[in-house]
């Protein structure tokens, strides 16, 4: 037996607002797609974003680099250069999408390796330096 | 600033970052005194989304007040308080015209299959989210909405993502009154879409998960009748309560991360082999009675999934499916909220200062402490 609430049942939907929103004119996604009419404060076309970073568009042909865009993450390390490969192809190809998944791995692999680094750098010179105090005392 | 950095899969921390500045004459900075945290956000916290570098701020249900508006930003003043949709939308391209502006043309270098989305990958755009002190809108005038005097942070957070959402899904579902719904998935988007359902005329709503506080609060709160997909055979079940036919609409919630299928898990979560687990999605055809209507809300990401689509083809069914368009939901879903026919509020369960996001996310994850929707306060808790 499945497990329902069958007391519920006689009261389903009790305390909620029922067919309120029932009639189609009432619904906001209805059609989906309206008569054409801008909104609100819109300038359009928009001005061409000016910001200094790097950016992939994938490799659609035709398509055109849109007016705004993210700067969030600039690429960098081999991810970056996964990144860049990836971006080489348009969005409706597998290997664009299996690359970016891999460059993803490579960014976290690489992320792990820079912070070992930071705390292997000091550890590394201690090491040296009281090895570096043995051989000076034994002298 | 202060600002959420992604560390790698399952792993968030807290860092400074440059503050964000106006690149676009139509851009505005905010303050951001309100950032929700979104179950989409646990597929990027979990290495699902393609081009997720490290380093990015997530956070794309944001209410803030404005710090800069830029000089076309225009009807946007210093000390507006906004409530900003997940959308990043020009208001003018051939989608924006006709109502699709999370179809927008003009903001996404990245990808042709979205719009940008605030702290939601490279794949979209490439922005900074919003869990942080600070974050960049562009399009500032067309977008965002300024939040009503006589209405809390709390009150309106709902409506820059969930609840849009969440309506939309059952609006997606196309009913004329008395239907059988049935919707996966209990999180705050399955929510919104079970007390959504109601407000459209259904007859009927299920919900299935398989966390039990969840369900207990769809009962309480969405007037729903809950089935846990751990007892339960839940096709079987679906179809015993419709008669042997199936739901005459099923909605996805859950997107790729669902439960329930072994195989599915290990193709998608753990060997990413595929994009996600698709297994709410395949139970959803099934449940779903032959000429009926699935509805698909939950996200998935590029680029393949093991979907069961012969089923769904066989069954005659209509799939509808689709970022939600969140700013034409906006006005109207705000007077469900303040007419107090959808209490908004009742959802956030926790509350957390920017400084302890990594908790909140771990407490999201792992479904604990009876967690539905956590918020982070960037600049603690705001005076409305």
């Amino acid at each position: 037996m499945h497990e329902t609430t069958t007391e519920q049942g006689r009261a389903r939907g009790a305390g909620q607002a029922i067919g309120v929103d029932l009639d189609p004119a009432r619904r906001p996604g209805v059609p989906r797609m309206h008569a054409p009419e801008r909104l609100p404060h819109t300038r359009f076309p928009p001005e061409q974003q000016q910001s200094r970073t790097t950016v992939f568009m994938h490799r659609r042909p035709h398509k055109s680099f849109p007016p705004v865009f993210g700067t969030a993450v600039p690429p960098k390390g081999v991810s970056g250069l996964v990144r860049r490969a990836a971006y080489r192809y348009p969005d409706h190809h597998m290997r664009h999408w299996t690359m970016l998944l891999l460059a993803d791995r490579v960014d976290a692999w690489e992320h792990r390796a820079r912070k070992a680094l930071k705390l292997a750098a000091p550890a590394l010179g201690a090491i040296f330096a009281v090895r570096a105090g043995i051989r000076a005392f034994a002298r | 600033m202060k600002a959420l950095s992604y560390e790698g899969p399952a792993r968030v921390s807290v860092r400074n970052k440059p503050d964000p500045r106006i690149e676009h004459p139509q851009d505005a900075v905010l303050r951001v005194t309100c950032a929700a945290i979104c179950g989409s956000d646990l597929h990027l916290l979990h290495g699902l989304v393609p081009d997720t570098r490290i380093g990015s701020t997530f956070g794309h249900e944001i209410v803030g007040v404005v710090e800069e508006a830029g000089p076309q930003a225009d009807g946007v003043e210093k000390g507006d308080r906004l409530m900003v949709p997940f959308n990043i939308s020009c208001g003018g391209c051939y989608y924006c015209e006709r109502g699709l502006t999370a179809c927008c043309e003009n903001t996404n270098p990245s990808s042709d299959v979205a719009c940008g989305v605030y702290g939601y990958s490279h794949t979209t755009g490439g922005y900074d989210g919003g869990q942080a002190e600070y974050v960049r809108v562009p399009f500032a005038a067309v977008g965002p909405m300024k939040v009503p005097d006589d209405m809390s942070d709390e009150d309106v957070i709902a409506l820059t993502d969930a609840f849009p959402t969440g309506y939309q899904a059952a609006e997606m579902c196309n009913l004329s009154g008395g239907e059988t719904v049935v919707v996966f998935g209990a999180g705050p988007v399955g929510l919104y879409a079970m007390k959504s359902a109601w407000l459209l005329g259904a007859g009927r709503v299920v919900a299935v998960d398989k966390v039990g506080y969840r369900l207990d609060f769809a009962r309480r709160w969405a007037g729903a009748e809950t089935l846990d997909f751990e007892k339960v055979d839940v096709i079987t079940a679906v179809k015993d309560m419709t008669e042997g036919r199936g739901a005459d609409a099923c909605i996805d919630a859950v997107g790729c991360e669902a439960a329930g299928s072994p195989m599915q898990r290990a193709a998608g979560i753990y060997a990413k082999m595929v994009a996600g687990s698709a297994a709410a999605l395949n139970w959803c055809f099934h449940a779903t009675r032959k000429g009926g209507t699935v509805s698909v809300v939950g996200v998935y990401g590029p680029p393949y999934n093991l979907v069961d689509f012969g089923t769904a083809m066989n069954k005659c069914q209509t799939i509808r499916t689709g970022q939600c368009s969140v700013r034409r939901y906006m006005p109207h879903l705000l007077e469900h909220i303040r007419s107090g026919r959808v209490d908004a509020k009742a959802l956030i369960t926790h509350r957390y200062p920017l400084d302890k996001a990594s908790e909140a996310y771990h407490t999201f994850a792992q479904k604990q402490d009876g967690c539905i929707k956590p918020i982070l306060l960037p600049h603690g808790r705001t005076l409305h």
